[in-house]
């Protein structure tokens, strides 16, 4: 029984940590239209920076090596983890969100992908290669005691807590003139600049933003699983998280979370638990990428818009609204030159 | 249109190429050159805007008029030349700068924002919307929610005045084809420009809509709001421009009053008999 | 000077892979106007079926480098007709046709380790002692690869110069709406664009595969944006524009070897890119014209 609700609690933390991907995924991409091709490597810098920052100094002898090591208490830590996630999110977006074509900001967003998987993979000394980091403490065990089945509920409080903040400043973001202007420059940079709307600035904000909260997902995760390696962030996770928001349904945050259930919940992690096959224990992770890429397109075919499309913008009636022309009378072809002036 | 018995031998406007033109208007641009690789699109380009004036730049099609407005606009960098806004220079300056300076130009097929709603096009417009900074959205909504309401109430209020009211709750993208020219119109008009620069507000649109639109950028001229249009269509730019620049080969042919150029060889040779209009 | 010498022949070897693989790339996207992301699997299948036929089904070398680009060009126009010609007869934005085709990078290099496995894999050539050209020296599979690229980039010249399907090609490049009403058969040309650069993706990725030795799923598509550096740099859709780009990410990767260690030249070609995107995003010679 205790490993049954075990289980369900940690499916309950992945939720809640698709959830937050997403949710910074949907700045990026639902709101502001960056192709952010390389989410998971905001994931994975975040995870590792709160990794060095928690550990201790490695042992010396002990052929393991990282970066600082400054036995730091685990709120600093997420704080280290996001504010590099997020400068790596603007280094990339200086060269990224000049004024280029869309292709060419994906072509940037995947390239400092590889070349950040390849210093991390092959530069032992940075967070030790291809072994990661292993053995995190994980958060507040000595509150929570021990029992990894009953730890999982406590951890999962966190996460829950750290997503609502995510949904928060997301929503708030989204109803707010800040969103609306987002979303102009997703329609047409051009005119937006053309209003005054500042288009690099707006959408480095929304790629530092994005980058941050996909960076809280990945401190998470690590304080989670207490280890990192790079076989832990290849390509194909990010595409999780951009199918659960496709399918989902971009530029609207329920949809991010919609989608964060149905791809990376109901689909990816419970798969995860199949028995694998003898004599090729790669295929059922091989067969459940093709599905997430074929999902994918799939829904790009079928329902472009997701499951739950952007919603329409909807403000409040004002008292005035009612001495207007009743509608369907003050279409185009009725004149209302003389009605000023 | 054609110019036939005008062709009279007085010359009014003196052709204003390479002219240094006065100072004082609220729009100068003056020597402009822009090539693209061998074209020269826009080769020599001089004129001055007047405050409150409704102004023509007309010109066979590839006469550079819209390059004319790119650069202006700062959607393009010229090669040589300057450009004076109410006396600031905004050479090398980039389209939102220029912008915010009460410069806001239109593009000459429709653009709009099209999966937001008629009522969102508008709301973006507003210069200086103190809810675009993060800090105040997170933490100090209610700086401005009032605001917002404001650029709310103002926004039905122009879409009103331009008869896109009932339209307020539909996709931009859904609109006819008169309805975007007209919104593109409205949504300038919410950024409450100084001047605005129209490309071709009145392309591929009916002749009754035609004459409104002429209607909306007379009485917009009356608010204050100072016009430099590029058009096709003489009799609408007869109707309603106090000033017309002519330009041919990237270069500024000759300016004046319609009834000027009428009498100038130079533009009824290049222009006005010269089809392409 | 004897190390810079022979990076320059590595130099003009890496040039010669790159160039198969970034005219293929080059020409779909002058074509048909949107970026192939999955084009570095595209390679790994022209790896693995080359190598199926060679290793497994014992056909010559030579025979089975063709047969495996065939085989790959035929694949890329089948997942043109199945998947991405759909999406493009519904207008899809350029925008979308990203993810999609981001989406088919991860199912085709999926379906490539589900079926040869995630193991690396070598051909086995009779690379015997190294021959001496002037100052260089080549081992007998670069020799052949700096062959093939030329006598595929002649073919590729011809084709464009000489040919109908080529001029078509070209005329759709420059302007598709009017290739269209001046009575190119449009559809069938796109065809033939994929599978002309589903075949260059397999040479490019057989070719790779022979210089760098050992390879595997993902070889391909860690290349990817090595491949996209040349074309950008070279100027995106132009044919001749790609070859020069590739000549120089080649030389300046494999030469940056001589005072930075190997390890580092992904780096390398990544930094160009970054450069050429701040300093030229147009590319090099913007002039030339597409395709
Ligand atoms: N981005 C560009 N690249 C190359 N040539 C251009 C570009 N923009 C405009 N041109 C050329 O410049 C000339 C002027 O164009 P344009 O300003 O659009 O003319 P108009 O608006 O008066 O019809 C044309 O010959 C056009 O082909
Ligand atoms: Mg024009």
């Amino acid at each position: 029984m205790g490993a049954v609700l075990g289980y369900i609690a940690t499916l309950g933390v992945y939720f809640f940590i698709y959830n937050i991907f997403c949710l910074g995924l949907n700045i990026q991409f639902g709101y502001a239209g960056i192709l952010d091709f390389t989410v998971i490597t905001f994931m994975a810098i975040a995870g590792y920076f709160a990794g060095v920052a928690v550990l201790g100094p490695p042992q010396r002898g002990s052929e393991i090596f990282y970066i600082l090591g400054l036995n730091l208490p685990w709120p600093i830590a997420l704080v280290i983890g996001v504010v590099a996630a997020g400068t790596l999110g603007f280094l990339i977006g200086l060269v990224a969100l000049r004024r280029l074509r869309s292709d060419y900001l994906a072509i940037v967003t995947l390239a400092s992908g590889s070349i950040v998987y390849g210093i991390v993979n092959n530069d032992n000394k940075i967070f030790d290669g291809a072994a990661g980091l292993v053995g995190v403490p994980q958060p507040y065990t000595s509150i929570f005691g021990f029992n990894p089945n009953t730890y999982t509920w406590y951890f999962l409080i966190i996460c829950a807590v750290m997503m609502l903040l995510c949904w928060f400043v997301a929503e708030r973001i989204y109803r707010s003139p800040l969103g609306r202007t987002m979303r102009a420059i997703r329609e047409d940079m051009d005119v937006a600049e053309a209003f005054g709307k500042d288009a690099f600035r707006v959408r480095m904000l929304a790629m530092v933003l994005g980058c941050m909260m996909v960076g809280v997902g990945g401190v998470l995760t690590l304080a989670y699983v207490s280890a990192l390696s790079p076989a832990g962030w290849s390509t194909g996770e990010t595409f999780v998280i951009w199918a659960a928001l496709i399918v989902g349904g971009r530029a609207n945050n329920l949809g991010a979370i919609v989608g964060s259930f149905l791809v990376a919940v109901l689909f990816n992690e419970a798969t995860r638990f199949l028995p694998t096959i003898p004599g090729d224990p790669n295929l059922i992770s091989n067969i459940r990428n093709m599905c997430i890429g074929g999902l994918v397109i799939l829904t790009l075919w079928l329902r472009p818009q997701g499951v739950i499309p952007e919603r329409k913008a909807r403000f409040a009636e004002l008292p005035t609204a009612a001495k207007r022309r009743p509608p369907g009378e003050s279409l185009v072809t009725l004149g209302s030159v003389d009605s000023v002036g | 249109m054609s110019g036939d018995g005008s062709a009279g031998a007085s010359i009014v406007t003196a052709p204003v190429v390479g002219s240094t033109p006065r100072a004082g208007g609220m729009l100068v641009v003056d020597g402009l050159v822009r090539h693209f690789g061998g074209v020269k699109a826009v080769d020599g380009c001089s004129f001055e805007i007047k405050p409150g004036t409704i102004s023509a730049l007309i010109g066979p099609n590839g006469a550079g008029k819209t390059t004319t407005v790119n650069l202006i606009a700062g959607a393009l960098r010229s090669d040589r030349g300057r450009i004076v806004f109410n006396g600031s220079d905004l050479t090398g300056k980039r389209p939102h700068q220029i912008a915010e300076q009460g410069l806001v130009r239109t593009f000459q097929i429709s653009r709009e924002y099209a999966s937001m709603t008629v009522l969102e096009n508008l709301m973006v417009s507003p210069l200086h919307q103190s809810g675009e900074r993060l800090l105040n959205v997170l933490f100090r909504p209610g700086r401005w929610r009032n605001e917002e309401r404001q650029h709310l109430e103002r926004s039905l209020e122009v879409l009103d005045e331009f008869g896109l009211y009932a339209k307020r709750d539909d996709y931009a993208g859904s609109l006819s084809g008169g309805q975007k020219r007209l919104l593109e119109l409205a949504r300038a008009v919410m950024a409450a420009p100084k001047m605005l620069l129209l490309d071709e507000p009145l392309a591929g649109i009916n002749p009754a809509l035609t004459a409104r639109v002429a209607d909306h950028i007379e009485r917009l001229r009356e608010g204050g709001i100072t016009f430099l249009l590029v058009e096709h269509n003489l009799e609408i730019v007869e109707r309603i421009c106090d000033h017309v620049v002519v330009m041919a080969l990237g270069a500024t042919l000759a300016t004046g009053t319609m009834a000027d150029l009428r009498k100038n060889d130079a533009v009824v040779q290049a222009y006005l008999t010269g089809g392409g209009i | 000077m004897s190390l810079f010498l022979l990076s320059l022949g590595f130099g003009i070897v890496t040039a010669a892979v790159l160039a198969l693989s970034s005219v293929g790339l080059s020409l779909q996207f002058g074509v048909t106007n949107f970026v192939n992301f999955a084009y570095g699997a595209y390679l790994g299948f022209g790896m693995f079926l080359t190598y199926t036929l060679a290793s497994l089904l014992h056909f010559p070398l030579w025979l089975s480098v063709v047969l495996g680009c065939i085989l790959t060009g035929v694949l890329a126009v089948v997942i043109d007709l199945v998947i991405l010609e759909p999406f493009v007869r519904r207008r899809t934005s350029g925008f979308f046709m990203l993810i999609v085709t981001f989406g088919l990078q991860l199912l085709l290099l999926n379906i490539i380790q589900a079926v040869w496995g995630v193991g690396f894999q070598s051909f086995t050539s009779g690379s015997g002692s190294p021959i001496t050209i002037g100052p260089f020296s080549f081992t007998a599979d670069q020799l052949g690869i700096v062959a093939l690229a030329v006598v595929a980039m002649v073919g590729i010249h011809l084709l464009l110069t000489r040919t109908t399907l080529g001029k078509s090609m070209r005329a759709m490049s420059d302007d598709p709406s009017l290739a269209k009403v001046s009575g190119i058969d449009t559809a069938r040309v796109t065809l033939w664009t994929w599978f002309i650069s589903g075949c260059l993706a397999g040479l490019g990725g057989v070719t790779l595969a022979l210089n760098t030795v050992s390879f595997q799923a993902y070889t391909g598509n860690n290349f990817l944006f090595v491949i996209f550096a040349a074309v950008i740099l070279g100027g995106i859709g132009k044919i001749y524009g790609a070859m020069l780009g590739a000549l120089c990410i080649g030389l300046v990767v494999e030469v940056s070897g001589v005072w930075l260690s190997s390890a580092y030249k992904l780096d390398v070609a990544f930094g160009v890119l970054v450069l050429v995107l701040l300093v030229r995003p147009q590319g090099i010679i913007p002039t030339l014209g597409k395709a």
